[in-house]
């Protein structure tokens, strides 16, 4: 190995200008920089291996493909995989349905609809509109009655002992109230209207349509809670024709 | 701990996990100062040596584990910092921060641009001279006539043969006594 006094005697010979220059260092240096310069080094190397060590690696060009990873995903995802994304749970109750429909419904769909449409050509007086109708009439009818005839048994009451049969009833009272006293206590009667059904009232009414006329009807029902024309397909005109016609037949009978 | 252990005995007490962070406080501690001015002769300015110094050795901690021990340490560390310097001045070039004037790096204006900078002192003038070199031909200067290195350890140190290494280092010495009797 060469020693420092054999290198400077071969640089005499290729340039004795250099040889002879003093080797001054002209770089300076912070004060103190070397004395801590080794807790510094290893300071800041421990710290490196602890951010390191803590990260997981990623692979290589990872971040560089990412943006254009999501945006390629974004504009292929369908509303499956958006959702499944987002909330497995809810992905997972997609195809579960709560809304049952009848078998065959939508087979027979457009074929129900178009013989609605086909019956619609021809103009025709439902009797279950006109039922609905006298339902709402009944009932009120039935309700008038009640209320009278509960008027009635309630002021007599006062006047007489307990036992609640309703004996003084006048004589010019129509027979349609005193259907009404048949029943003895409010609960009875509430009860008895609650039992009416349809065939009820439309038999009794039947029985006993003249205790209805036209005026009764009009001033005991309210117009407003009468259904809506495109309910029975009948225009106002109809269903005044249509109600005197009724009626007439049921004075006859 | 003994600071004066040699690079085999530093070596086994890194290996040991109870003793790792003494040894490499040992091995910091025998070479920073060879290496820093190593690094310093090539940029020039301190805080660019502090910089590299400061990765060099984070690089030197992960990878001592596998230093294989078919050269000396030293001339392991030399070459780390070598190649950490001529990847700075590398990055430095594409960033276009170094201007590029009369030498390669620029590196000539950032010597003109220190407080001390005596343009008559010939000291001033023979680094101005080593400046005007291309890198691979200003390390072999640098490594031989400031480090004294052998050409053996040099060879491995820049991985190039002795007998460039010494032609090359005969051109250098040539190259800068011609600069500094022209300036």
């Amino acid at each position: 190995m060469e020693s420092k006094s054999e290198i400077l005697n071969k640089l005499k010979t290729i340039s004795p200008l250099l040889a002879s220059i003093d080797k001054k260092n002209v770089f300076k240096t912070p004060d103190g920089y070397f004395e801590i310069l080794d807790k510094r080094i290893t300071a800041n190397v421990l710290l490196n291996d602890l951010k390191t060590s803590r990260t997981q690696e990623v692979p290589e060009g990872y971040f560089e493909l990412l943006t254009s990873k999501i945006i390629s995903k974004i504009k292929n995802m369908d509303s499956g995989e958006e959702i499944q994304d987002i909330s497995p749970v809810l992905f997972s109750l997609r195809d579960k349905g709560t809304f049952a429909v009848p078998p065959g419904y939508f087979e027979n769909l457009s074929s129900s609809v178009f013989k609605k449409i086909d019956n619609g050509k021809a103009k025709v007086i439902s009797i279950h509109g006109s039922k609905k109708w006298w339902r709402y009439a009944a009932a009120a009818a039935v309700a008038f009655l009640v209320i009278i005839g509960s008027l009635e048994f309630f002021n007599n009451k006062k006047a007489t002992d307990d036992n609640t049969k309703m004996a003084s009833v006048s004589a010019n009272l129509p027979d349609y109230i005193k259907l009404s006293f048949q029943y003895e206590t409010p609960e009875q009667f509430e009860n008895g209207i609650a039992s009416l059904n349809d065939t009820d009232i439309i038999a009794y009414l039947e029985q006993h349509g003249n205790v209805l006329d036209d005026e009764q009807i009009n001033n005991g029902i309210d117009v407003d809670e009468l259904p809506d024309a495109v309910d029975y397909l009948l225009n106002d005109n109809t269903l005044n024709d249509f109600l005197k016609m009724t009626n007439a037949q049921a004075k006859k009978e | 701990m003994n600071p004066i252990l040699n690079d085999q005995e530093l070596l086994a007490l890194f290996k040991d996990p109870a003793t790792k962070e003494q040894a490499f406080t040992g091995i910091l501690k025998k070479y920073q100062e060879k290496l820093y001015w190593h690094i310093r002769r090539m940029v020039i300015s301190h805080d660019d040596t502090d910089d590299i110094l400061q990765n060099m050795f984070i690089k030197v901690w992960k990878s001592l584990d596998n230093f294989r021990e078919d050269s000396q340490l030293y001339t392991w560390l030399y070459r780390i910092a070598t190649n950490e310097s001529l990847t700075f001045l590398n990055q430095q070039k594409k960033r276009g921060t170094v201007s590029l004037s009369d030498d390669e790096n620029g590196l000539s204006n950032k010597l003109r641009s220190d407080t001390q900078f005596d343009a008559n002192k010939l000291e001033w003038k023979l680094q101005l001279g080593i400046q005007s070199l291309p890198e691979k031909q200003k390390l072999v200067f640098n490594l031989r006539y400031y480090d004294e290195m052998p050409y053996e350890e040099m060879s491995r140190v820049l991985d190039t043969s002795e007998g460039a290494l010494k032609a090359s280092y005969h051109h250098a010495a040539k190259k800068i006594e011609e600069f500094i009797l022209n300036h």
